[in-house]
């Protein structure tokens, strides 16, 4: 017996050990693990999904600008009220003609390389983006199309740049500006390798590029010869200083996941909640809701060239149909307003003429189905569940719009295979989403245009496009409220869409950071934040 | 052996062919533009065709699938549409953390359901088997995300245990990966154990009925013996099966839970590339899954015989 026991203990003695070695060491790295000692400050925010590239401009989608915004800058930038105001450019002057811009670089600013800005950097990240197989969204812009076509863009000084058009462009800044369009920011030549191949973006933003670490996080760092505009942060404008020494992006692509992050103290910014998660977060201990109007908007589409869509008079009957006010509230969760208009709420161009919601009016619609001789065949709506806001807003107009006779049928797709319907046409009604846009000429310029040759385009009448290149046209804020009244009495008479409401973005934030704040222009901003 | 190896092996390649054909085809019938996601809302058709064009999407199906299937051949599987990596890096990048979370899942699961499923079979009808049926029965019906979530909420949050969200990798530190690995493992093992453990019992009970083991049991051979000499083995085969399919379809990828807890798998790879239309990257994905789930049922075919000597290696 007792040598039994001895070869028990001879042959567990040394597993034995082993096995409370590496409990210990599982003890110490759990303390080590919970404590979280760190000697720099570091602001961890949420990422639904990865980023796409690092490169400003190429691969991009919401979240990839809104990381790499914190990286470059551009010579201009948003405020909140959707102007435009300096930010590597310290002024500028425009030719009596309003095609010529030139633009005075700030002085004192420098690349994150070291090197100064200059002109030829400047330049040479224009060039970059006007290149033939550049995606810069904004590229498009400069066309016949757009504002107008580029003609040159020159530095004739090494603090000067001249940006020249073929016409009047008092829409340039504005698209410079654009989030979509990364700012239209400025990198030094040593972004790219020697080979023409694009290495990482050398910037002159508040944060430095650190490590990518592919579907789980991105590291900013803090850039400590930042030279920030006087004044606080004013949109993607203003003062934008580092206040940490790091921010990690870490990807979360599960709501719950991201929530349980924040409670546990795992996150100090969850951005871009959904309103149906505010549930649980709403109430917390330790954390604060932030909820920002953006410039966005939700809205169904219709096609006019379909045979039963294409009749106005049902296209009106539906909106009709539709208690906006009811809907959003139901939708947002009450996180946001009712808005038919393509301007959005937060635009100091939505005026009384766009504030006025279209009241449901079921006898009118049936009057106008009775008009238009619909049957009462089946009109397909289409929606997806990526923005579950879609989704709901296509459930509930479809219960709306029966009592008056309108048989619409849900087909819910994927996200890709909906945009492929959005670009190719193909569709009778879509409840769709439309991004931010910081001034209402892009916003109704979604829905404007040549139809033969866009089909992406609800609007397509002669009077419509005449009267978008007139808001385009000048810089004029009293010209410009005309023409945005005048295209939103036209966009109600006509119903190639029907706006519902612009969302709200939420972001549940902890209490122990400070300084965070979201705005119209639904991207996370993590310069002029704090972490205590 | 070697020659059934090399005959199996070679069995593979028209599988895969088939299965690289399915796969070309199947993905482009879904709707959807890769340049269309890549661009966004804001694309005009010239800057959509630009892209097709440089992507070689403009070109005949046949001919896109004879590049892509002669580069295969030669180990190119092409690059992301999204991201522009080298599609096997990605997937090899990816496989590492799957496969570890899948492995050591299965392999803890396998534990519990032999020890479990033979225990149950050897008391059966008794109380220990209705709780060992039922908690196999319940396990099975519960969804992974749902129980990755309660996890999460108990050992992470409420606990405080465990981290909630991220991940290490072993090259980093090994100590921090185990703990950012073990709610995925925790929750695979349960949902997995369930079906391997009626598979178990069930086999053992059929073995435990048979001649040779009430002959062992009347040579005197104390219980534990008959059960892992003469029950285990035999009874095994049957779960073995069962093993090699479940590690070739998880080795496949556990997106559910690689996202609940924010590990970048081989699954979420899948997912988002088929979102996001990445032909070469949804294309290579599926390929690899299935030369893996070749390679998993064979190593499994080769294992039979050494606990079913009545199935030989021909």
């Amino acid at each position: 017996m007792a040598d039994a026991r001895r070869t028990f203990g001879s042959r567990f003695r040394r597993p034995l050990i082993g096995g409370a070695a590496a409990l210990l060491s599982l003890c110490v790295s759990l303390t080590t693990f919970q404590t979280g000692a760190h000697a720099e400050t570091t602001l961890r925010a949420r990422l639904n999904a990865d980023i796409l590239s690092t490169e400003p401009g190429d691969r991009r989608d919401e979240n990839t600008d809104g990381v790499l915004l914190h990286v470059v800058e551009g010579l201009v930038a948003s405020r909140e009220d959707g102007a435009v105001g300096p930010m590597l450019a310290q002024s500028w002057t425009v030719s009596p003609d309003g095609s010529t811009y030139t633009f005075t670089l700030r002085s004192g600013v420098t690349f994150h390389n070291g090197a100064p800005l200059t002109s030829a950097e400047v330049v040479w990240s224009l060039e970059r983006y006007f290149r033939q197989d550049s995606r810069w969204r904004c590229k498009l812009d400069f066309s016949g199309q757009g504002i107008g076509n580029l003609v040159s863009m020159t530095a004739p000084g090494p603090a000067t740049v001249v940006i020249a058009l073929d016409r009047a462009a008092p829409l340039l800044l504005k698209i410079l500006a654009r989030s979509d369009c990364t700012g239209t920011g400025i990198m030094h030549p040593d972004s790219v390798g020697p080979d023409g191949a694009f290495k990482h973006p050398i910037g002159t933003g508040p944060f430095k590029l650190g490590e990518w670490r592919r579907n789980q996080f991105v590291d900013l760092i803090r850039f400590d010869k930042y030279a920030p505009l006087p004044g606080p942060a004013d949109g993607n404008a203003g003062g934008k200083a580092p206040l940490v020494d790091r921010v990690r992006f870490l990807v979360i692509p599960d709501g719950s996941a991201a929530v349980a992050a924040l409670l546990r103290g795992s996150l100090d910014v969850l951005d871009n909640l959904s309103p149906t998660e505010l549930g649980s977060v709403r109430d917390k201990t330790g954390v604060r809701l932030d909820i920002a109007p953006t410039m966005d908007f939700y809205c169904l589409l219709f096609q006019t060239n379909d045979p039963v869509t294409g009749d106005e008079r049902l296209r009106r009957a539906i909106a009709l149909t539709i208690d906006t006010a009811g809907l959003t509230n139901a939708i947002t969760w009450g996180t946001s307003k009712p808005n038919n208009s393509p301007v959005p709420a937060t635009s100091p161009f939505f005026g009384s003429v766009q504030s006025e919601l279209r009241k449901p009016d079921i006898a009118e619609a049936k009057r106008l189905i009775k008009e238009s001789g619909y049957d009462g065949r089946p009109i397909k709506i289409i929606t997806n569940r990526r923005y579950p806001q879609n989704f709901d807003a296509a459930v509930l107009v479809q219960a709306m719009a029966r009592p008056a006779g309108i048989n619409l049928e849900i087909d819910t797709l994927d996200w890709a295979s909906q945009l492929a319907r959005y670009g190719s046409g193909n569709y009778q009604v879509m409840a769709h989403t439309f991004s931010a846009r910081m001034d209402p000429s892009l916003l109704f310029n979604v829905l404007i245009g040549d139809k033969t040759r866009d089909p992406r385009k609800v609007w397509s009448t002669e009077d419509a496009r005449a009267m978008l290149q007139q808001s385009m046209a000048t810089d004029d804020p009293v010209a410009r409220q005309a023409a945005f009244d005048a295209l939103h009495r036209a966009f109600l008479e006509y119903t190639p869409a029907v706006v519902l409401f612009n969302t709200s973005r939420i972001a549940a934030v902890h209490d122990n950071v400070k300084g965070y704040r979201g705005w119209a222009g639904a991207q996370p901003r993590l310069w002029g934040v704090s972490i205590n | 052996m070697l020659a059934y190896t090399f005959k199996r092996l070679l069995l593979t390649l028209p599988t895969l062919l088939l299965v690289a054909l399915i796969v070309f085809f199947m993905i482009r019938l879904i709707p959807g533009d890769p340049a269309q996601v890549l661009l966004g809302e804001g694309a005009d058709q010239a800057s959509l065709a630009a892209l097709r064009e440089s992507l070689g999407l403009d070109k005949s199906l046949p001919r896109q699938f004879l590049t892509w299937a002669g580069n295969a051949l030669q180990g190119d599987l092409g690059r992301s549409i999204v991201s522009d990596e080298p599609v096997i890096a990605l997937i090899i990048d990816r496989f590492q953390l799957t496969a570890v979370v899948v492995l050591v899942a299965v392999a803890l699961a396998t534990i519990i359901a032999v020890t479990a499923g033979l225990i149950a079979a050897w008391r059966r009808d008794s109380g220990i088997d209705v709780a060992v049926v039922g908690t196999a029965s319940l396990v099975m019906a519960i969804p992974s995300f749902w129980l990755g979530l309660i996890l999460l909420l108990v050992f992470g949050l409420k606990l405080g245990w465990l981290p909630v969200v991220g991940y290490v990798p072993f090259s980093e530190s090994a100590s921090e990966a185990v703990f950012y690995l073990v709610l995925p493992i925790l929750t695979l093992t349960i949902i997995e154990s369930g079906m391997l453990t009626r598979m178990m019992r069930s086999s053992a009970i059929d073995v435990l009925q048979l001649e040779y083991v009430t002959h062992a049991r009347a040579k005197g051979l104390a219980e534990r013996t008959v059960l892992a000499r003469h029950v285990f083995p035999n009874a095994f085969a049957p779960t073995l099966t069962l093993v090699g399919l479940t590690l070739g379809h998880l080795l496949g990828g556990i997106a559910v839970t690689e996202t609940v807890f924010t590990l970048p798998g081989l699954g979420r790879l899948m997912v988002d590339s088929i979102l996001a239309r990445d032909y070469p990257v949804v294309q290579g994905c599926l390929l690899f899954t299935a030369v893996i789930y070749v390679l998993v049922n064979l190593i499994v075919d080769l294992l039979y015989p050494f606990f079913d000597p009545r199935v030989t290696a021909q």
